[in-house]
């Protein structure tokens, strides 16, 4: 093995332009692939954070059985009361990988200015939970600026957020009055005075001019009720979510609770959506770099038999076999793998640094300011993509060198 | 019984339509210890002969006999196998690997057959030793003359032992003296080890250090004279 090592790397040496490119190929494609993955991981984190943390809705959600499907059309007939809503705090506090508990209640209504009137979607939640959740983030969500103006508190119930679209509109700023008006879960029409606590951005663009935030209290003084529509539940780690949906649902069975539980992957349309969407061109980048490894590879390796298709004659000749000369070009072929890998690995901490280094920014979509700009090291993506740019440029390989294997001895010591 | 033997052997060759006979129903038998010289003109079938000999071609008619194995009937593993352990080849070109130093391309037949690096290293440098190259081990091909590199490449042929040598031309890239001093050195290594040596040539002043002469013209035997006696 050290024999066929030493001419695997001497060979490599002996042809160093040509070796030079093709671990420059492998070397790029690797960093490509590992600076791209790094983005989508920043992406994909940031978008999960957003939705978790910045926007409060926690890793699992608990609503009535029901409410999802056909509470849409009567959402007071899947409400949780507020003995459900107790039992169901008292039971998820009991687990240590829990860390919050919080009911909301979605509202809808008209919000007016005194003079002008519009439709607002609100929620409604506990500030003190919210501020917590929210604070749990890191990252660039968690250095992110989320609104203009003062926290929501649990004490002020009218203090309450707007969308800077929704504001706009009725020309309403930090400190103005404004009054909400909904029907109640009894169906007479309630309204009630609030003031603009603070600013906020939409996460969706489209309904950036009707978004309003509002204390627990509010909501549900509002809708003239104690009960809420779902529970937000946030837990220690991310990766706990499914373990500890399975978990609660035995429990709440057990507890007779009549509940559903959605995983934020579930309620986060857009984060699946922009996953599928970078995970096609995240797979397309990946094609384009197998193609050229291969490329690369094939190309080298095919120069190299052409050169030493005598060698190869001559190693026949004494007696080493078909398969032989196969293992003598993969071998070949993983040390070209094995160093680009290698120097793939530089680059993407190069990439990773100078990212780093420089702190680009940019608008992603559904936010309305710049945000940095981060590549994250995935050293999952890291792994595997190291083992498999080896293994592709042994596969690469293969099939030029079994060609040689082939080839007639006395052909191929007569080549010249 | 006779370390190789072929009977009725036939060699053709495709050249675009046309079928070439490069070698017309030979019969031979190579003994243990013989110094053979295949002899006569470019092109009478010296190499192809030679080539059947060492197993690394197949004759297209006839019997082949390598220490009693019906040649023909092997597998391509079998064949490597019985080339390896068995047959040690020196080319007119030297065919030595260019990134190997002299001692690494001697170890390589005993690195094929599965011989750790510490005995095929000792067993390399005995083999050097014995071709006068002990200062020259650690040099590559190209830092070796002509004369050198096909001493290496006579090491590399005896290092395991073998019952054979094939040499095809092994002299055609020397100069006259070097050629000369490549044969006896090649007979000496018959007269010590025993083994079998068949080497070509077209150069007739080497026939006189041989045992054994096998002329053939047109890829027949015409004549296959013993010189035993003359020859010691």
């Amino acid at each position: 093995m050290i024999t066929w090592m030493k001419i695997a790397i001497r060979n490599i040496v002996k042809n160093r332009r040509r070796s030079l490119f093709t671990i420059l190929a492998i070397a790029v494609g690797y960093a490509a692939v590992n600076v791209f993955g790094g983005f989508t991981e920043y992406i994909f984190k940031s978008l999960q954070d957003s939705f978790i943390y910045a926007q409060g809705n926690g890793h699992l959600t608990i609503f009535k059985k029901g409410f999802l499907t056909q509470g849409k059309l009567d959402p007071f007939q899947f409400m949780l009361s507020e003995a459900e809503t107790e039992l169901i705090r008292e039971l998820c506090r009991k687990d240590p990988r829990v860390m919050v508990v919080t009911p909301q209640l979605m509202i809808t209504g008209l919000i007016s200015n005194g003079s002008v009137s519009t439709i607002f979607v609100g929620v409604g939640r506990v500030p003190s939970d919210l501020t917590f959740v929210r604070s749990r983030a890191t990252g660039m969500i968690g250095r992110l600026k989320l609104y203009e103006g003062r926290n929501l508190v649990d004490e002020v119930p009218h203090g309450v957020g707007l969308s800077a679209g929704l504001a706009k509109k009725l020309d309403l700023d930090q400190g103005s009055e404004a009054i909400a008006m909904s029907p109640t879960i009894h169906g007479q029409i309630n309204a009630l005075d609030m003031q603009v606590f603070q600013v906020f951005h939409s996460p969706y663009e489209e309904l950036d001019d009707k978004l309003l935030m509002a204390p627990l209290d509010f909501a549900q003084s509002l809708y003239d009720t104690t009960s809420a529509d779902r529970i937000t539940v946030l837990l220690t780690e991310d990766r706990s979510t499914l373990p500890m949906k399975e978990h609660f649902e035995r429990i709440f069975v057990d507890a007779g609770l009549d509940v559903e539980l959605m995983t934020w992957k579930d309620l986060s349309i857009f984060y699946v959506k922009v996953k599928d969407m970078f995970d096609i061109i995240f797979l397309f980048i990946f094609v384009i770099v197998f193609v050229i490894v291969v490329m690369s590879v094939v190309n080298t390796v095919s120069m190299a038999i052409m050169e030493r298709t005598q060698e190869i004659g001559t190693l026949r000749a004494l007696g080493l076999k078909r398969r032989g000369i196969v293992k003598l070009f993969a071998i070949e072929s993983s040390v070209l793998g094995l160093i680009g890998s290698l120097v793939g690995i530089v680059f993407t901490f190069v990439g990773w640094g100078l990212v780093k280094v420089i702190e680009p920014s940019w608008i992603p979509p559904n936010i309305p300011y710049r945000v940095p700009l981060e590549v994250h090291l995935v050293p999952g993506y890291m792994a595997v993509s190291f083992v498999f740019l080896i293994l592709l440029s042994v596969l690469s390989a293969i099939l030029p060198a079994r060609k040689a294997a082939l080839k007639g001895i006395v052909d191929a010591l007569g080549h010249v | 019984m006779p370390i190789l033997s072929m009977r009725q052997i036939w060699k053709y060759y495709q050249l675009g339509e046309t079928r070439i006979a490069a070698l017309r129903g030979v019969d031979l038998d190579l003994e243990e210890g013989e110094f053979v010289a295949v002899w006569g003109p470019s092109g009478c079938g010296k190499s192809t002969l030679c080539n059947l000999m060492g197993m690394i071609d197949t004759p297209s008619s006839g019997e082949l006999q390598f220490l009693g194995r019906e040649g023909m009937s092997l597998t391509d593993d079998e064949k490597s196998e019985l080339r390896n352990h068995s047959i040690g080849f020196v080319f007119q070109s030297f065919n030595l690997i260019p990134v190997l130093s002299a001692l690494e391309n001697v170890m390589l037949p005993l690195q094929i057959k599965g011989i750790s690096s510490t005995i095929a290293r000792k067993k390399a440098e005995e083999s050097l030793e014995e071709m006068d190259l002990a200062e020259h081990i650690h040099h590559r091909p190209h830092k070796l003359s002509g004369g050198q590199q096909q001493r290496v490449a006579i090491a590399r042929a005896l290092v395991n032992d073998p019952m054979i040598v094939i040499a095809d031309e092994p002299t055609a890239n020397l100069d006259s003296e070097n050629a000369r001093r490549i044969i006896d050195l090649m007979r000496t290594m018959n007269g010590r080890k025993n083994t079998t040596f068949v080497f070509s040539t077209h150069d007739r002043r080497l026939l006189d250090r041989v045992k054994r002469q096998i002329h053939l013209q047109d890829g027949v035997i015409v004549e296959d004279r013993m010189l035993a006696d003359e020859a010691s």
